[in-house]
């Protein structure tokens, strides 16, 4: 904690800021106050280190891919799994963190938008563990293909909202669940589910999430006595990328790479690729970053095969690092994604998510080229358990549409 | 030349209503149609707002409109030139673009204020630029084309930075009446009907209020506390609902 200065960043070169009607104001500044308090509070972080510990199960393990590594031929493979952390993937870092300051804050009721339904999740989960009333903003598309994960929100005792505008995915969750505080600020608190929106979500998001990255440090000076020479991530709105990322970034000679949802192809609404072609700087959901977008400045339709992917904007805090070429973007398409889903899985017997996918098959392209003394850290920020609607249909279609069937008939 | 607003505000006696419309919902030629419309029952302040795909600030009513429009394929351009056919036929009317950050952003503050002002524009509200954000503080680059930068505040807006505000608002001070967004409302709350009074005390500038308007007996209310009354689900609503003549019928009732 003590690298990162006593002010809470607001903008990250000319990206974050707080770009929100003026009605939003208070309430983020009584977060971003509360934040700032917690953070010095050694209570506060006592208390999250311990569920961190006893309810989430951290630190998650750091597993040298054996296999991978010599199937690939290039550098030393590690994975980071996250998605042994309680409720499946690196969210709950932030969201049972965020329940306590929800806590703190003196709020009853929490809400949180959610895309692959992780973050949804996590949130109904620690909402659960704290008290707290849950209330869960999810597009449509994403309801129907995350589905096993809404079911869990509901058996946690949240309420789940389908969000029936615009693309009907993460970024129509996001507007919805910002509406929907806006107008409940007295006794909710927004979790935020990623490092974006207005400050200062971006910074609470990062630094809960940070502790991926402050673990991996520990593990690998522990196998390996020296820090790696390449991390890579999958990157929605940034949250798993920037916990892994960050504590590193100080540090020279490491590269940093993120995997985009390079979606069906580089045609406008096939993809959530921010940073191919010409990226284009845009301000929506209350922060100035990266957005996909056309000449007017409407936002653009995307697609991926992760929910967790398919977002038009990116973290502005990567936005910056972008610029300063310090973390390096590459697209991966559905296509590549399955199949590192599936190469992993047989070869590892870690079945990751999708999201997570991404990060593999971007680590599939660069490890063959590096050479075998170098170390790659691949965050595997989730498991692929939530997928299975997807995976099934793309990977075993007949066996499971009849299962499908048989079961709904059945029930008749 | 004196700025419309201005002028409105002057010659006219009692509260005044401003209208909202989504330009381009449900087409531009029903915009015109219904703007003659308030303009034959006296309403002389009027919103026009581009539509964007992440309206921060609107609820479902304006929101759908918003989308609706865009899937028209409504630009910009489309919004100015609508703009200044009406600032054309109707002179004595104040219009005022009202958008998103991202909309003047993408083309360019300058540029996007230029057209504003060449479209006959009296003012620009734009919810989402925060003042205090590098690029946001537009006020100035308004005035000097003749714009009222029309700052949104709220009950919950704090003393200090209301005063800042103040240093930068001019023509009409507008003021939601409760911390909420956009959307017809079945009542209005006594404390937004309590700040608006004292709101009127210390600004020395005409206050608007909206949010919730959605009746005569609601404008009713504000009389006497706000210079000016907004409506814009309410009316939405009505023409998506009933149709022009239930709008003709509101409009009436409120006069
Ligand atoms: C497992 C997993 N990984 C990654 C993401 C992408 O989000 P972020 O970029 O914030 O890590 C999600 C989002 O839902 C997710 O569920």
């Amino acid at each position: 904690m003590s690298r990162i200065s006593q002010m809470l960043p607001r903008h990250f070169g000319p990206y974050g800021g707080r770009y929100v009607p003026e009605m939003l104001v208070p309430a983020l500044k009584e977060l971003a106050q509360g934040y700032g308090q917690c953070k010095q509070d050694p209570q506060f972080q006592a208390q999250l280190t311990d569920l961190y510990h006893n309810y989430c199960g951290r630190p998650t393990p750091l597993y040298f891919a054996d296999k991978l590594t010599k199937t690939l031929g290039g550098c030393k493979i590690y994975l980071k799994l996250e998605g042994l952390a309680h409720t499946g993937a690196h969210k709950i870092n932030n969201a049972l963190a965020q329940a306590l300051l929800a806590l703190r804050l003196g709020k009853t009721k929490i809400i949180a938008e959610t895309g692959a339904g992780q973050h949804g999740l996590a949130s109904a989960t620690a909402a659960a563990r704290c008290g707290l009333q849950c209330t869960v903003f999810m597009g449509e598309v994403d309801i129907r293909r995350q589905y096993p994960n809404v079911y869990a929100m509901k058996l946690l005792g949240a309420e789940v909202i389908p969000v029936t505008d615009g693309t009907k995915t993460l970024k129509d969750a996001v507007n919805a669940t910002l509406k929907y505080w806006i107008q409940h600020l007295e006794d909710t608190h927004y979790i935020l589910g990623s490092a974006l929106g207005p400050f200062p979500f971006p910074v609470i998001v990062r630094d809960f999430q940070s502790i991926i990255g402050r673990e991996v440090r520990t593990q690998i000076l522990e196998r390996e006595k020296r820090l790696p020479n390449h991390l890579v991530a999958c990157v929605g709105g940034g949250s798993n990328a920037m916990g892994l990322f960050h504590p590193f970034l100080h540090e020279s000679g490491i590269r940093f790479h993120g995997a985009e949802a390079g979606g069906r192809g580089p045609k406008i609404g096939d993809h959530a690729a921010r940073f191919t072609n010409t990226p284009k700087v845009g301000i929506a959901q209350g922060y100035k970053s990266y957005f996909l977008q056309n000449d007017h400045g409407q936002l653009q339709d995307t697609h991926s095969v992760s929910a967790g992917l398919d977002y038009a904007g990116v973290g502005p805090e990567l936005a910056w690092l972008y610029d300063q070429q310090l973390v390096e973007f590459s697209a991966i398409t559905d296509v590549q994604a399955l199949e590192a889903f599936t190469i992993l899985t047989r070869l590892e017997g870690i079945i990751p998510a999708l999201e997570s996918a991404h990060a593999v098959a971007r680590a599939m392209e660069l490890a063959p080229t590096l050479p075998q003394d170098e170390i790659m850290v691949v965050n595997i920020s989730g498991r692929g358990d939530k997928d299975i609607f997807i995976t099934a249909r793309e990977l075993d279609r007949n066996n499971w549409m009849a299962f499908l069937k048989r079961e709904v008939e059945d029930d008749q | 030349m004196t700025n419309n607003i201005d002028r409105v505000l002057r010659e006219r006696k009692g509260i005044q209503l401003m209208t909202h419309v989504v330009a381009g919902y449900p087409s531009l030629d029903m915009n015109v149609e219904l703007i003659r419309l308030m303009a034959k029952h006296g309403v002389r302040l009027v919103e026009i707002q581009i539509p964007f795909t992440d309206p921060l600030a609107d609820g479902p009513t304006i929101m759908r409109a918003n989308q609706a429009a865009l899937d028209q394929g409504i630009t910009p351009d489309h919004c100015f030139e609508l703009g200044a056919a009406l600032a054309k036929e109707l002179p004595d009317m104040g219009f005022i673009f009202m958008t998103y950050a991202n909309i003047p952003f993408a083309m360019g503050m300058d540029h996007f204020l230029n057209r504003a002002a060449a479209s006959g524009a009296s003012g620009i509200i734009l919810p989402d630029l925060a003042w205090d954000e590098p690029g946001g503080d537009y006020a100035d680059l308004a005035q000097e084309r003749g714009l009222h930068p029309i700052m949104v505040i709220s009950p919950d807006t704090e003393e200090a930075r209301l005063e800042k505000i103040l240093t930068r608002a001019s023509g009409l001070l507008y003021t939601t009446l409760k911390v909420g967004i956009t959307g017809a409302g079945a009542t209005l709350d006594q404390g937004g009907l309590d700040y608006v009074r004292d709101l009127k005390k210390k600004a020395g500038l005409p206050i608007a209020a909206g949010f919730g308007i959605s009746s005569p007996e609601h404008v009713a209310m504000l009389r006497g506390l706000a210079d000016v009354a907004v409506m814009g689900s309410h009316i939405l609503n009505l023409l998506d609902h009933q149709g022009l003549e239930a709008v003709q019928d509101f409009l009436a009732a409120c006069g």
